[in-house]
């Protein structure tokens, strides 16, 4: 039971933040995590480029698999998560249209609520409503404020920690 | 008396009327763990992406034309390779034997940590490397149905639209691929990647997937 990334797009189909969640090993680089938001310059440029083809693969998948399943289950279908041997993801779209993007080890259960919980008491509280915030986050300015990402990290280690604890 | 047979008749009429399922007379065939289910439909597609196979049993999902199921599976299809690259979890801890992650290819290079002076990305390169079979989608749920998507070792690919609540889709996929490897490649008049027009597979799909 464990977070692998996190991803929010807008409605301009733009990623705005990401989050990895899990420590990529590799001896060339530094061992500090790849945490990064859209506008932090990254330790490496080919790791950015990386990091950013991956939120545009995750983007088009979500896009296709939302259009599919509104085409398949009627105009008030939605597509909730899918699921690999080896993650699942999930997805919450927001009545404006804002897209948040998780994705965890595959035995996780529904999702759906600790995104939204993560929209409501995170995203809205500390990047809408922070006063320095712009409106249109191009670029993920705005986003990546201090307390958006401390409270989304210790609300990911309050959701899937004590369930590994309980493991181990 | 009279009246009690011709209520038992009404109940049974209604019955059948409301679902596919759930009489227990009419089940009494064969047990098996898929008694009570609603199948919407059964999709095949072949190794390149193409359908080869279409067919709804129960209402639930959408009607589409036939073209409109042709865009879906190659859609599909190019979507299940790329949920096979985006992989997020981090490669397995070293053990005897080094697994990396082989969908570096898109993140950035994870070099085993046994073997550091590897360039990255070369997994190809190294015979005791031995790649982890990364899968692609296995199941999508939607808030109306669920898909499961089965992949055969051939790169055939089984969909089968249900009611989210339909419990052991994967029993239900793979006795489909059984019937398909029973009805269809077993026929010598068939040929391979072509749309299915097996007369006795629709029949043993429609019998296993549709209870009247």
């Amino acid at each position: 039971m464990s977070v692998y990334s996190f991803y929010i797009f807008d409605r301009h189909t733009e990623c705005i933040y990401s989050r990895r969640f899990t420590q990529q090993p590799s001896p060339p680089r530094t061992t500090s995590s790849t945490l990064r938001n859209g506008t932090t310059v990254p330790p490496s440029l080919r790791q950015a480029n990386k990091d950013s083809d991956d939120a545009k693969l995750v983007f088009g998948t979500v896009f296709s698999l939302r259009r599919m399943c509104r085409q398949l289950g009627g105009v008030d279908d939605q597509f909730l998560s899918y699921r690999t041997a080896e993650y699942k993801l999930h997805y919450l779209e927001t009545p404006t249209q804002l897209r948040l993007v998780l994705l965890t080890s595959p035995q996780v259960g529904n999702m759906r609520t600790v995104l939204h919980q993560i929209w409501a008491t995170l995203f809205v509280e500390y990047v809408v409503k922070s006063p320095l915030a712009p409106t249109e986050h191009t670029g993920g300015k705005g986003v990546g404020n201090e307390l958006f990402e401390v409270g989304l990290e210790r609300f990911m280690e309050a959701v899937f920690r004590p369930q590994q604890q309980q493991q181990q | 008396m009279g009246r009690g047979t011709w209520g038992c008749r009404y109940e049974l009429h209604s019955l059948l009327s409301l679902t596919l399922t759930q009489h227990p007379a009419l089940l009494a065939r064969q047990p098996s763990p898929t008694t009570n289910m609603v199948v919407f439909a059964l999709l095949i597609i072949n190794k390149a992406g193409g359908l080869i196979y279409t067919r709804t049993f129960a209402p639930g999902i959408q009607k589409l034309d036939s073209n409109d199921y042709l865009i879906l599976a190659g859609t599909f299809h190019g979507i299940h390779a790329i949920s096979r690259s985006i992989n997020p979890a981090p490669p397995p801890p070293p053990s005897s034997s080094s697994t990396p992650n082989p969908s570096s290819s898109t993140t950035a290079s994870q070099p085993a940590p046994q073997l550091p002076s590897q360039p990255p990305s070369s997994t190809a390169g190294n015979p005791t490397r031995r790649r982890p079979h990364t899968t692609g989608i296995e199941s999508l749920e939607s808030s109306h149905f669920r898909l499961t998507c089965f992949q055969s070792p051939t790169g055939v690919k089984f969909l089968l639209f249900t009611s989210p609540e339909q419990p052991n889709t994967d029993v239900v996929v793979r006795r489909c691929y059984e019937m398909y490897g029973n009805y269809v490649m077993k026929n010598p008049f068939y040929s391979l990647e072509m749309p299915i027009r097996v007369e006795k597979f629709d029949r043993v799909v429609a019998g296993y997937l549709v209870r009247p």
